[in-house]
């Protein structure tokens, strides 16, 4: 899809412009999910669980259901429906044992949101509690209790996972490449270590909102915060047993994803309250608390690295072992490890390798995609890990990741031969180690460093993802032009904010060779009047519809140039079109305008040729494979985005205090579609990943119970936590089948992140720390040797402190 | 049961409202101005930010009856008849804006902000919208808008491209 | 909000002592509302009834005179204390503290008062308020009392104030005013939090005032010192008064040894 096109002859990629969706937005005129009013709508409210893991033994609604005004009351007795992405495993509403903290055991629909609270309030539960499995690597274990006895009974997709019955596993995946033990042997040096990180909330400012209306003959609407309307409908269609012309699922505006809302998560419940209600739409929109509490989270994971290293600074062998905390429902998690599975060693090349990786099932808050999907957890282990190896060897931590990047001619841990044309890890590397002035300090720092009494230390790190999804992920762009020449684009990705509508409209643009302003992408997505797409996930948005695009204006410019070659009676190889005109090459004013033929052309008679003007793309990712179940190997991945962080930070060596001065990242992005949203990515998903290496996380008690359930103690960046200096930039290696060399870069500027700051504060003052977050205290801890009191692990009284 | 008479957006209102809604609920209920968005309901996040009587405030943590009387301003009345305000603008050209849903929030405390302090310096910018929490631009588009809104942008934010 | 209640706003302080008398019914304070509304959210607390003391004018009042000093009403928002130069001028301490409290948006709405009431023990405003020797002035049917800030807590989120009582005003005498002050507060991000530790000094010509949050059931008045005494033996009598605990903001250990790094910084920074 890359045309042989010089960036300057481009005339609306690669060009800084507004986004389509933000004079909405910034006049407060968008509206999202929770902005919808239906006649005669209900509201809902939820009776969460106040355990980890216990029996429900009786629950009485009888009270609620005798409140005036209360429509319907729905408890899992009723509803022996599961729900699952890749293992149906989820009830609707905790049937007979509840499996995490928060976990909707009752709902009630009701005319007022005051009737609804006060109907739950009035439910009781009795419950007994259970013994709850609280750490992945506890779970593993043989006596451990089980989440999931009836794992084996539970369908799920068998091309891809692997859940083991009669334990906590609810995927293993496997990857083996080379051979492990002679690889070890080769090695000077064996590094093994191993990082941890908790749970972490996605944490969109718009909570999850879902609206439903359940009509006579099994006709549903569904309003929904989701980012992948057609997965919702496909995945209710399923547990529900209904066919998919009967369920029509309508996305508007998202408040913010990250991949939290990209399964299916609160429209089974309204749907069924609705129908319990008679019909009535019924909306719940999540509290902050139930946000934390009831809704997904990102895994936790304890990695453990054995790497085998030679005195030239080569890694010779590498065994990973990743327990990844699933929480009490397998959701994206499987996925989150099987895609980790085969990129968690990170961009570098192992010519041995060994990864096993495990999704646990604890009684915990489930963990979904998020931002990064797997990379940001796992590179926290890789990327400090590297540092490790390099000390080790007593090399510069960037040299030795210079030796070890992926190059043309390496072999990824699946088999893929990199290319030339595969993007440069290397060069961003060093494009980040230029920004900062790594390895020395300016003179401007030393009299930082003497002004402050605060130590400078600085660090780089390299990452890389690839979309996960399946391997023939496919999408449909549709064109229509309207009766003034315009043209309206519909596809189904949702504008969960990260700017593809905008990238994707400028895509389309360029191959019309019209202006910007003459393309209005429909931005709330319906799957009764769009075409299918998977999901909004991935970064593959831009790659896969971007393409889709290009078809679509080809299909559209196809059939425009079929009439307007019979109006100026020429061939159509003949023809060109520039200035919304289609015109004779050779006789350039000889032309007719799109606006002429938008809806077909009518001779001075009345004749009439052509009809209104549409153009189809079809896309669908080429030549990639699943994975082999037992070695890892395949083709998985659609583009490889590399990328690398500088940062720059200074440590008070005696407090732990510390402030992070400047971080450069940078992307190979191929082609920067929109420089602004780019930046805006890279920025925006750099500050999420500092959130993550800084402050956030989940801490639960002893029992189970999540301890902090809103931003009063998980806090999250403000302006105030921005760096005092950020830079982005990007490398352009085009990817050739990427849309005029574009890859994306949605999720890449958070990965890696959390492990820069660690490697800059060990450079600054030596603290030495393998779990994240990294908050002051832990620093502290570091540099006075202290136990590290990893709370995010459930192991002592309150607040897990030891 | 009680009956308030607000100033909002420069229009009067009097309605007869139940005394325990908030001025969130009430601004986007009962006048249907959806723009102010509840992020989190507890004074913590700052999406329902307007401004009462110059201040900005949490609507989430104000009652209905306590704006009897109040001069009230919401995004919506940033904007002249069909066109954005300046500020709105520049929100715009620099990608202040990803999902938008802390927008109208920010864009309010940033309102009072500069009737205090017209050329605000980027730490008091920073401190200004330290009650506003956006989860996808990083701040740093938002700093650079209101730069750019009281002339102090030296150059433009950039994305370095290097092939 | 999804509890339902009634809403009263008496205009003058007679109707509020009177409101406040009648015990039929359970009723809760609101001032600035930053603390209650969120609670009354979570059903943490379910008044039957709401009384507004804004409405009071005499609460809206800030002023100074030398005999009384600084005398801040029940409805004052944090940030209308620390844009009045009085306060800027003769009280930085308050100004200081109010600084660091919350967001700009909470401090338009939250009152000194309140926050003080709330008796949390990381309120900001209650170290500046301890080191300055405030006294607040509290109202029922059944009087007027005067009390010293320092025996006003009575425990987490506890103080004196009786069901029937309702703190007027707080004055912060002129004896302290003109003091150098410093006020550190450890937090988790940049951006606003809780107090993890927070510490404020005073100094006047002779004397040292030390006032400590989130390290004791209630904010804490440290101690008075002459200047002439060592920070080393001012730091130990400090640390004597305080006993924070583990939880999952901070560990015990750290938040003593943050305190003791701030005192350190503080004094320095006072003395100057």
């Amino acid at each position: 899809m890359l045309d042989e096109l010089k960036s300057d002859a481009l005339k609306v990629v690669g060009k800084e412009k507004k986004r389509v969706d933000t004079l909405d937005k910034v006049t407060g005129r968008t509206y999202y999910t929770g902005d919808i009013r239906l006649p005669g709508m209900l509201h809902a409210k939820v009776k969460r669980s106040p355990h980890a893991r216990a029996r429900i033994i009786r629950i009485d609604t009888s009270k609620a259901e005798k409140l005036d005004g209360v429509r319907a009351v729905v408890t899992g007795e009723e509803l022996d429906i599961r729900v699952g992405l890749y293992v149906v495993d989820k009830y609707i509403l905790a049937r007979k044992v509840v499996r995490h903290f928060g976990e909707a055991v009752a709902a009630v629909a009701a005319d007022t949101i005051e009737i609804a609270q006060k109907a739950v309030d009035l439910i009781e539960v009795e419950y007994e509690p259970l013994p709850a499995v609280l750490d992945p690597v506890v779970a593993y274990g043989k006596k451990a209790p089980l989440v999931h006895p009836e794992l084996g009974s539970y369908e799920y997709v068998k091309a891809v996972f692997t859940p083991v019955p009669g334990t906590n596993i609810a995927n293993h995946t496997k990857l083996r490449k080379g051979e492990i033990k002679k690889g070890f042997a080769e090695s000077d040096f064996i590094v093994e270590r191993e990082y941890t990180n908790p749970s972490v909330q996605h944490v969109p400012m718009e909570t999850h909102v879902s609206i439903a209306r359940w009509l006579a003959g099994d006709q549903i609407t569904i309003w929904t915060s989701a980012q992948s309307p057609f997965t919702v409908r496909n995945l209710f269609c399923y547990s529900f047993k209904l066919s998919h012309k009967n369920v029509r699922v309508i996305v508007p505006n998202i408040g913010g994803a990250f991949g939290g809302k990209a399964g299916i998560h609160l429209e089974p419940l309204v749907a069924v309250l609705s129908k319990k209600a008679g019909g009535r739409p019924v909306r719940l929109v999540a509290t902050r608390e139930e946000e934390f509490s009831m809704l997904p989270c990102r895994s936790a994971l304890t990695y453990r690295i054995k790497t085998g290293v030679t005195k030239d600074g080569k890694i010779a062998a590498q065994k990973m072992t990743m327990f990844w905390d699933s929480g009490a429902y397998a959701d994206y998690a499987v996925n989150v490890t099987r895609a980790s599975g085969y990129s968690g060693a990170g961009p570098y090349e192992i010519p041995n390798a060994w990864l096993d990786a495990y999704t646990m099932y604890t009684n915990k808050s489930f963990g979904t995609a998020y931002r990064g999907f797997g990379h940001v957890e796992f590179s926290w282990g890789i990327e400090r890990h590297m540092d490790l190896c390099a000390q080790t060897i007593k090399m510069d931590p960037y040299e030795f990741r210079r030796r070890n990047t992926l190059k043309p001619g390496s072999i990824t841990l699946t088999g893929e031969e990199i290319n030339r044309n595969t993007g440069n890890v290397t060069r961003c590397l060093d494009e980040a180690a230029k920004a900062i002035g790594y390895g020395k300090l300016s003179a401007k720092e030393k009299a930082r460093q003497k002004r402050t009494g605060m130590k400078i230390g600085k660090a780089v790190v390299a990452l890389h993802k690839a979309p996960a999804m399946p391997p023939f992920t496919g999408t449909v762009v549709i064109l229509r032009m309207n009766e003034d020449g315009t043209v309206t684009a519909n596809f189904s990705l949702t504008e969960v904010g990260a700017g593809t509508y905008t990238s994707v409209a400028q895509i389309i643009a360029e191959r019309l060779k019209f202006p910007l302003e003459k393309i209005k992408v429909s931005i709330d997505t319906d799957t009764e009047h769009d075409p299918y797409d998977w999901q909004t996930v991935a970064s593959k948005g831009l790659l896969l519809t971007g393409n889709a695009g290009i078809l679509a204006a080809e299909d559209l410019l196809s059939k425009a140039y079929e009439v307007a070659g019979q109006i100026l009676r020429a061939k159509t190889c003949d023809l060109d079109n520039d200035d919304e005109k289609i015109f004779v090459r050779h006789h350039p004013k000889h032309s007719i305008t799109f606006r002429q033929i938008a809806v077909g052309y009518a001779y001075s008679d009345g004749n009439g040729i052509g009809g209104p003007l549409v153009g189809v793309g079809r896309y669908i990712a080429q030549g990639l494979t699943n994975i082999d179940k037992e070695t890892g190997q395949g083709n998985p991945a659609l583009a490889w985005t590399y990328g690398a962080h500088g940062l720059i930070v200074e440590v008070d060596s005696n407090t732990g205090e510390y402030n992070v001065l400047k971080v450069a990242s940078v992307f190979d992005v191929g082609r920067a579609v929109n420089p602004r949203s780019v930046r805006g990515q890279a920025i925006g998903g750099m500050i999420q990943g500092l959130g993550t290496a800084m402050c956030e996380g989940y801490i639960y008690d002893k029992e189970g119970r999540l301890l902090n359930i809103n931003f009063t103690d998980n806090k999250i960046p403000t302006a105030l936590d921005v760096p005092e200096e950020i830079e982005s930039i990007v490398v352009e290696t085009p990817q050739i089948d990427g849309p005029y060399g574009a890859r994306g870069v949605g999720e890449h500027s958070m990965i890696a992140v959390c492990a820069a700051l660690g490697n800059a504060i060990q450079n600054a003052v030596g603290a030495d720390i393998s779990h994240m977050p990294i908050r002051q205290e832990d620093v502290w801890r570091a540099l006075k040797n202290k136990s590290s009191i990893d709370n995010f692990i459930t192991r002592c009284s309150v607040g897990c402190r030891r | 049961m009680k009956t308030i008479k607000v100033f909002v957006n420069g229009e009067r209102y009097t309605r007869n409202i139940p005394e325990h809604i908030t001025l969130l609920r009430f601004i986007r209920d009962e006048l249907g101005l959806i723009g102010t968005k509840e992020g989190c309901g507890a004074g913590e996040c700052g999406a329902c930010t307007v401004t009462m009587n110059g201040r900005a405030v949490n609507s989430c943590m104000v009652l209905a009856v306590e704006a009897d009387g109040a001069r009230i301003e919401t995004v919506e009345g940033e904007t002249a008849s069909t066109k954005p305000s300046k500020l709105q603008e520049l929100f715009e050209e620099h990608h202040a804006v990803q999902c938008g849903f802390c927008t109208a929030g920010m864009i309010m405390s940033i309102k009072e902000l500069l009737k205090n302090n017209p050329k605000p310096s980027v730490e008091e910018i920073k401190q200004g919208i330290e009650g506003n929490l956006c989860r996808c631009t990083g701040y740093q588009q938002i700093v650079e808008a209101v730069l750019d809104y009281t002339g102090q942008l030296e150059s433009p934010g950039e994305l370095k491209i290097v092939r | 909000m999804n509890y339902e209640f009634t809403y009263i706003a008496p205009s003058r302080s007679e109707e509020l002592v009177e409101l406040l008398s009648n015990n039929s019914n359970t009723k809760m304070i609101l001032a600035g509302g930053t603390d209650l509304i969120p609670s009354i959210r979570l059903g943490a607390f379910k008044p039957d009834t709401v009384i507004d003391i804004k409405k009071i004018p005499e609460h809206r009042i800030i002023k100074y005179d030398e005999k009384d000093g600084l005398s801040i009403g029940a409805a004052v928002t944090v940030n209308e204390l620390i844009e009045n130069r009085i306060a800027q001028s003769k009280y930085r301490a308050l100004v200081l503290a109010g600084k660091e409290l919350a967001s700009n948006q909470i401090r338009n709405r939250a009152t000194v008062i309140g926050n003080i009431c709330n008796a949390s023990p990381c309120a900001d405003m209650a170290l500046p308020l301890l080191c300055l020797g405030a006294k607040v002035i509290l109202v029922s049917a059944r009087g007027r009392r005067e009390m010293l800030l320092q025996d006003f807590f009575a425990g987490v989120k506890k103080t004196q104030l009786g069901l029937d009582e309702y703190c007027e005003r707080i004055t912060v005498p002129s004896e302290y005013s003109n003091s150098s002050a410093g006020f550190k507060k450890l937090k988790r991000i940049k951006g606003h939090d809780l107090a993890l530790v927070s510490v404020c000094a005073t100094q006047n010509q002779n004397l040292i005032r030390i006032a400590v949050g989130s390290s004791a059931p209630t904010p804490v008045f440290a101690g008075e010192f002459d200047k002439k005494v060592t920070h080393e033996k001012i730091i130990r009598e400090v640390l004597k008064k305080v006993n924070p605990i583990d939880d999952i903001r901070a560990s015990r250990e750290y938040r003593l040894f943050m305190l003791e790094a701030y005192l350190k910084r503080l004094l320095k920074e006072i003395s100057r």
